[in-house]
């Protein structure tokens, strides 16, 4: 099984992500998966966690992760909530970040980041003042790991959003697969 | 022949509102609240849009949401609503109303605990304080479970034999929200399976008025509630019964309808539990058989009617159960303990039983917990 944390800001996609990430685990790669949003206190702008699992075989797990795989950090500045040493020192930590964020350098650690507050609003992803940085940040984590194909979360993008709205956070996700640098900090 | 499905992706609300659509009902009356509203918005908009053709009564709270299924059943249609916590609290008058009124209706619980305490999360508190009040109460483990289950429930429900209210729960958040495959057949194929609603257990006949629910005299009384134990006693075999049609058509079964056992027959340590725990607590019956100790599982599906005669049998076999209630009998112990106690006691089964209240309040029941109970509870034993 294979345990993924995300957190995020309210309003700027995340619980959504994470269903579409599940989604395309289901639909596309064959893969059983679960997305739980952690819900309480998703207010716009506070902390949102989410997690994300995937399988081979049926998952009977309900309860939240406590030790995962890989982390999806879509806010720079909640980096610091996540307690890294929980997470698999073999897994990778992405990361919306322009650089690799400080606490990451010499650390070890494999480290995915991208710019994708800017990419989002380069693309107009931006919704009552909140850049949705959501379906960029799915590119990322497809390109750091290798669970989903950039095509089957292709896919899945366009079945949740439909053919109207999907160019856009389609774009946002293959432009953020190609700029997303995959490095050991 | 097994029906075809395709593999979705989807909540266990959304889970339910599917089985729901499936199934057709002409009555929908239903309130929103935390954590089941996307149930009843979901049917909303299928009617919004001409997908359901049924009367969505919009009411004012849950004491009328029930109200108007309950008039719909009387006029003889399928009725279906959804509630949670202080909803079903605010519907209570109605609920035993329609339970001890013999009602086909098939009316969700998400789970959620009960205030104070304000809390969205889940514990089965809810529809615990109401076991006694005639419904069907059968507790789902997964977001397949949850479409499967509310299916069934139409045609048990709607038996002129059993008509008894259906009451599928489902975990708040740990099912209602989280995204999972769920195998979905057709519309037509679903629909049947469930049937037309078409020999109602009771109709409202304009040519042919009658008084229901007036006064009566002790004899009818008892006589109504021998009829109400009865029915209760019936519907184990219908669950059972259902849960094998179900299987022949649609290819899957859960557990034999009233339990599920999981890992060998018999063993050192039962856990015995009902919902999510149960699913999360195959996990650990897995991680304490691969340390080397003998631990099993069963799975309490059906809580209302209680299966005494299945639960005695596969308790008598084993040493010594854990009992994990989500939930608590104040004053007393939880309720699953107090109910497997009392049917091991009535049928001479001194297999020792140990009970643990955990979850409560939403609070995380990983299986890492779980296999920590089991190991206290092997080590008391000794």
């Amino acid at each position: 099984m294979i345990e993924v944390i995300q957190i995020s800001r309210g309003g700027s996609g995340g619980v959504t992500g994470a269903k579409i990430l599940a989604e395309a685990a289901i639909m596309y790669e064959g893969l059983y998966a679960q997305a739980i949003p952690k819900y309480g206190s998703e207010r716009r702008g506070a902390a949102v966690q989410a997690y994300v699992r995937f399988d081979n075989k049926p998952i009977r797990i309900h309860s939240p992760v406590y030790e995962a795989n890989h982390a999806l950090i879509l806010d720079l500045s909640l980096l610091d909530r996540i307690d890294i040493s929980t997470v698999d020192k073999d897994g990778v930590i992405i990361v919306n970040s322009k650089e690799i964020p400080e606490s990451l350098k010499n650390s070890g650690r494999k480290v995915a980041y991208v710019d994708a507050t800017g990419i989002s609003q380069d693309l107009g992803l931006v919704l009552s003042g909140f850049t949705l940085v959501n379906m960029t940040m799915l590119g990322a984590f497809v390109k750091g790991t290798d669970i989903i194909s950039i095509e089957n979360l292709e896919k899945a993008i366009i079945s949740f959003w439909g053919e109207k709205r999907a160019p856009k956070n389609v774009a946002a996700a293959k432009r953020a697969y190609e700029e997303t640098k995959v490095v050991i900090a | 022949m097994v029906v075809k499905h395709s593999k979705k992706s989807m909540t266990g609300n959304d889970a339910a509102a599917f089985a729901a659509l499936y199934a057709q009902p002409k009555v929908i009356s239903a309130y929103p609240i935390t954590p089941q509203t996307t149930i009843i918005e979901k049917l909303s908009q299928y009617v919004d849009e001409g997908k359901l053709d049924a009367e969505f009564i919009i009411v004012e709270s849950e004491h009328s949401a029930l109200a108007g299924c309950m008039g719909a059943a009387w006029s003889g249609v399928r009725t279906f609503t959804a509630t949670s916590s202080q909803g079903l609290l605010y519907m209570a008058e109605n609920v035993f109303w329609s339970g001890y009124g013999r009602l086909p209706i098939v009316m969700p619980v998400v789970n959620r605990c009960l205030a104070p305490g304000w809390s969205i999360y889940q514990d089965l508190q809810d529809s615990m304080a109401f076991r006694d009040a005639g419904w069907i109460q059968i507790y789902t483990k997964n977001n397949q479970e949850v479409f499967d289950t509310i299916l069934q429930g139409f045609k048990i429900s709607e038996d002129k034999n059993i008509a008894l209210p259906y009451m599928p729960c489902l975990d708040g958040f740990v099912i209602s929200h989280t995204t999972a495959q769920v195998a979905l057949p057709t519309a037509e194929d679903s629909f049947n399976f469930v049937g037309e609603y078409s020999d109602p257990v009771i109709e409202v006949d304009t040519e042919n008025p009658w008084i229901y629910g007036g006064l009566v005299d002790p004899e009818k009384f008892i006589k109504d509630r021998t009829d109400l134990m009865e029915a209760m006693e019936r519907a184990k075999k219908k669950i059972v019964d259902m849960n094998k049609e179900f299987g022949e058509y649609f290819g899957r079964t859960h557990g034999n309808g009233l339990i599920e056992i999981y890992g060998d027959d018999v063993a050192d340590l039962t856990i015995v539990s009902m919902g999510t725990i149960a699913d999360e607590a195959q996990d650990a019956v897995d991680k304490l058989k691969e340390e080397g100790l003998s631990v099993n599982e069963m799975r309490v599906r059906t809580f209302r009617p209680f299966p005494e005669e299945d639960i005695v049998e596969f308790a008598k076999k084993n040493h010594k159960l854990l009992v994990i209630d989500r939930s608590v009998s104040f004053g007393h112990a939880g309720q699953l303990q107090i109910e497997i106690e009392a049917v091991l006691q009535r049928n001479k089964v001194d297999t020792s039983v140990e009970g643990r209240i955990m979850g409560l309040g939403g609070e995380d029941v990983p299986y890492t917990k779980i296999v920590a109970a089991a190991k206290e509870a092997l080590r008391s034993k000794m």
